[in-house]
C-alpha cells in the first residue's frame, strides 16, 4: 500500500506543477462562473429607468420614473442613455432601438392598471400555483446539461493522463526499474489514484466555484430543494466513471511504447465516453425518456447519465442503487481486466502489443 | 548467492536462451560477457522478473526468487529510463523510498551516492538537461541508493568517462567487498578482468565457459610457450611457431613442444632475454569460446 501511495504523490506533485493542468483548473472554473452569469446576461436588466412626461402613470415592478419637462428632454434622456425609455403623456413609448420586452410589458401593465382603477373596477390578480417539480425545472435542466459537460470534461483529460503516464514511463523503460521496487498494481494503483485525486480538486474548484458564483449572482434563489444531494451524486458518479475509464486508458495504453500512438490506441475508449457523453446529454433535456431511463442503469452509461438525470428529475431511489450497484461490478471486472493487460503489457516494448494476446 | 539454474526462453520461433546457469557468491564480483545477440541482457531481466522464463530458475541463498527479494535487488537495465523531468537528487530519493527506505534515510543515501559519483553540482537538475554520461550516473545511483542485496547492472560501464568508470569501480568493490554479490555484463573485457573474480561466457543463449578468472586462463584457451630472443637470425625458429620481429629482437609464441628443446635452439640462435608460459587473456579465451 505504502508504494501506491509513493506513486500517487508523485503524480500529484509533478502533474500539479504543470501548465497543463493550472490552466484547465483556471479555464473550467471560469466556464461555471461565467455560466453562472449567464442567466442573467439572458434575462435582461432588473431595473429599469423610465423618462416620464405629463402624468406619472401608476408603480410598476422595478421601474423608476424620472419627471422630463417636455418630450425632446425625454428622448435626450433616451438616447443619450441615461433612461431606457420613455413615456410620453401615458400614450406613446419611445425607446432607443428595439424596446426591453420585459420593460414594455411592466409599462403596459402599468398603463392597464391607471385605467381600470380610474374606472373604478377592481380585479383580483389570479394566484398561481405550480408544483414543486414544474418550478425548478428549467434549472435543474440547466444544472444537469452544465453536469454533462463538467463530467465529460474530467473524466476524459484525467483517464487521458493515465494513458499518457503509462505510455511515459513505458516508452522511457523507467517501468523496467520501476517494477524492480514496486508491484504492478500499485505502480498503477498508484497513477489512477493520484490522477484521480487531481481530478476530483478540479471537480471541487467547478463546483466551488459554480456555487459560490450562483449565490452571488442570486441564481441560487432559484435553486432545487436537495442541491447538496445532486452534488455528493455528481462526485460518487464521477469517482467510479473515472475509475472505470481510467482503468481502460491504462490497459489500452500499456499497449503502445510512443506517446504519438495513444491517441489511435485509446479511440474505442474515446468513443465510448463520446457515446456516454451524448446519451447523457439527451437524459438532461429528457431525463424520463426510455433511453434516458434504460440507460442510466447500463454501465458505463450510468455514470454521466445518472447524476444528469438525478439533477433534472427525481429518480426512483431503487434505479439509483441498481445502477450503482451494477456499476461498482462493472468497475472492478475493468480494474482486473485492465491490471491484466497492463501487467503483461508494460515490459513489452517497442511494436504495439495486441490486445488479444494479453488478455487470454 | 545467487544461483541462475537452467534458464530456457524463446521468443516465438528464435531460441533466446538454451540452458543458461551460474552462480555468484556473496561478496564476488561476477563478468557476464557474450557477443551481440548471446542472451545476457535476457538472462538478467529473467532474473529481474520483467520476463517470464520458459523454464528454469533463478535462487538466492537457495530459496526461489519472490517478489520481495527482488525489491532489495539492484537493477540497472540495459535500456537506460529515468524521468526525464524530474531534478536528479529528488529522482534518486525517490526510488530510495520506493524500495522501502524512509524518508530521511532515503535523502541521506541520495546525498551520499551523488556525491560519490561526482553529480552534487548536479542534484537540482532535471535529468534531461545532464549529458549522456550524467544520465547514466543518475541510473546507478537509481540502482544504488536502497543498498541493495544483489547488484544486477546491465553494461553499467557503457558510455562512462575514465574517471567515471573509476568511481564506479570503486563503488561496486565496495559493496562487494560487503558480501554483496555482483553480476554485470560488459564488453570491454579488459575491465571484466581486471573488476571481476570470475566471469561468464555466454555464446547463442549457453553458456560456453565460466568460473574464476584465473581458473579460466589456466584451463581454457591456449597457454603459449613465449620467448624473446635478441640478436637471432632470421628463420632460425621456422616451423616452432609464430614468430614476429621487432628491431632485433623475435619473439616466438609456440604452441606445442618439448620447451627445454625449443630453449636450447634459442639460446644457440641468439641471447634469451625471456622465456615462459604466456596464460591467454580474457579476450583470447573469449574469441576462441565464442568462435
Ligand atoms: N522481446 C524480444 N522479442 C524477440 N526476440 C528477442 C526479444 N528480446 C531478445 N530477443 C532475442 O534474444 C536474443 C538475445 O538477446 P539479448 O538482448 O539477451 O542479447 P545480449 O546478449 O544482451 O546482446 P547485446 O550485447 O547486444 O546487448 C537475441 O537474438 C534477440 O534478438
Ligand atoms: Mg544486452
Amino acid at each position: 500500500m505504502n508504494g501506491l501511495w509513493l506513486v500517487a504523490d508523485r503524480e500529484i506533485r509533478t502533474r500539479i506543477r504543470t501548465r497543463g493542468f493550472l490552466i484547465s483548473l483556471g479555464l473550467s472554473a471560469l466556464l461555471v462562473v461565467a455560466l453562472a452569469f449567464v442567466p442573467k446576461l439572458l434575462g435582461g436588466k432588473d431595473a429599469y429607468e423610465v423618462a416620464v412626461v405629463g402624468a406619472v402613470p401608476v408603480a410598476a415592478q422595478d421601474v423608476t420614473y424620472t419627471k422630463y419637462p417636455d418630450e425632446a428632454a425625454a428622448r435626450k434622456a433616451v438616447s443619450g442613455g441615461k433612461a431606457d425609455a420613455a413615456l410620453i403623456d401615458d400614450q406613446k413609448v419611445v425607446s432607443e432601438g428595439e424596446l426591453d420586452q420585459r420593460l414594455g410589458l411592466l409599462l403596459e401593465s402599468a398603463h392597464r392598471e391607471g385605467k381600470i382603477k380610474a374606472s373604478g373596477l377592481v380585479i383580483t390578480p389570479l394566484q398561481v400555483e405550480t408544483g414543486a417539480t414544474a418550478q425548478y425545472q428549467s434549472v435543474r435542466t440547466g444544472i444537469a446539461t452544465l453536469l454533462v459537460m463538467v463530467l465529460f470534461f474530467l473524466l476524459i483529460y484525467s483517464s487521458m493522463y493515465v494513458a499518457m503516464g503509462v505510455v511515459e514511463e513505458k516508452g522511457s523503460r523507467i517501468v523496467e526499474i520501476l517494477l524492480a521496487a514496486v508491484r504492478p498494481w500499485q505502480l498503477l494503483g498508484g497513477k489512477i489514484v493520484g490522477l484521480g485525486l487531481l481530478g476530483l480538486l478540479n471537480l471541487a474548484v467547478v463546483i466551488g466555484g459554480g456555487l459560490i458564483a450562483a449565490s452571488a449572482t442570486g441564481l441560487a434563489a432559484d435553486f432545487p430543494p436537495g442541491m447538496g444531494g445532486i452534488v455528493i451524486s455528481t462526485v460518487v458518479w464521477f469517482v467510479l466513471g473515472y475509475a472505470f475509464f481510467s482503468a481502460l486508458a491504462a490497459a489500452f495504453g500499456s499497449l503502445v511504447s510512443r506517446q504519438e500512438e495513444v491517441n489511435s490506441v485509446l479511440t474505442p475508449m474515446t468513443m465510448l465516453m463520446t457515446l456516454t457523453y451524448l446519451v447523457a446529454y439527451f437524459a438532461a433535456v429528457e431525463p424520463e425518456g426510455t433511453l434516458a431511463r434504460i440507460l442510466s442503469v447500463v454501465p458505463p452509461f450510468s455514470s454521466m447519465v445518472m447524476p444528469v438525470r438525478t439533477a433534472a428529475a427525481d429518480v426512483p431511489i431503487v434505479e439509483i442503487v441498481l445502477s450503482a450497484g451494477l456499476m461498482v461490478v462493472a468497475v472492478v471486472a475493468v480494474l482486473f481486466a485492465g491490471a491484466r493487460v497492463y501487467n503483461r503489457a508494460v515490459v513489452r516494448t517497442g511494436a504495439r502489443v495486441k490486445l488479444a494476446e494479453v488478455l487470454r | 548467492m545467487l544461483e541462475v539454474q537452467d534458464l530456457r526462453k524463446r521468443f516465438g520461433d528464435k531460441v533466446a536462451l538454451d540452458g543458461v546457469g551460474f552462480a555468484v557468491r556473496p561478496g564476488e564480483m561476477f563478468g557476464f560477457v557474450g557477443a551481440n545477440g548471446a542472451g545476457k541482457t535476457t538472462t538478467m531481466r529473467i532474473v529481474m522478473g520483467v520476463l517470464d522464463a520458459d523454464s528454469g530458475e533463478v535462487r538466492l541463498d537457495g530459496t526461489p526468487l519472490t517478489y520481495d527479494a527482488r525489491r532489495r535487488f539492484g537493477y540497472m537495465p540495459e535500456e537506460r529510463g529515468l524521468y526525464q523531468k524530474m531534478k536528479v537528487a529528488e529522482q534518486v530519493e525517490y526510488f530510495g523510498r520506493l524500495h522501502g527506505l524512509g524518508r530521511a534515510a532515503a535523502r541521506d543515501a541520495a546525498g551520499e551516492l551523488l556525491e560519490r559519483l561526482g553529480l552534487a553540482a548536479r542534484r537540482d537538475d532535471a535529468v534531461e538537461v545532464l549529458s549522456l554520461g550524467n544520465q547514466q550516473r543518475v541510473q546507478l545511483a537509481v540502482a544504488l541508493v536502497h543498498s541493495p542485496a544483489v547488484l544486477v547492472l546491465d553494461e553499467p560501464f557503457s558510455g562512462l568517462d575514465p574517471i567515471a568508470v573509476d568511481a564506479l569501480a570503486e563503488v561496486l568493490k565496495d559493496r562487494c567487498s560487503s558480501g554483496v554479490p555482483v553480476v554485470f555484463s560488459s564488453h570491454q573485457l579488459e575491465l571484466v578482468e581486471r573488476l571481476c573474480d570470475s566471469v561468464g561466457i555466454i555464446a547463442g543463449g549457453r553458456m560456453v565457459a565460466s568460473g574464476a578468472v584465473d581458473e579460466l586462463r589456466d584451463t581454457e584457451g591456449r597457454t603459449l610457450l613465449k620467448l624473446v630472443v635478441r640478436g637471432a637470425s632470421p628463420g632460425w625458429a621456422d616451423g616452432l611457431g609464430e614468430v614476429t620481429t621487432d628491431g632485433d629482437r623475435q619473439v616466438l609464441l609456440v604452441e606445442s613442444g618439448d620447451d627445454q628443446e625449443i630453449l636450447r635452439s634459442a639460446m644457440r640462435a641468439g641471447e634469451v632475454e625471456h622465456f615462459g608460459r604466456q596464460r591467454p587473456t580474457l579476450a583470447e579465451i573469449f574469441r576462441e569460446a565464442v568462435a
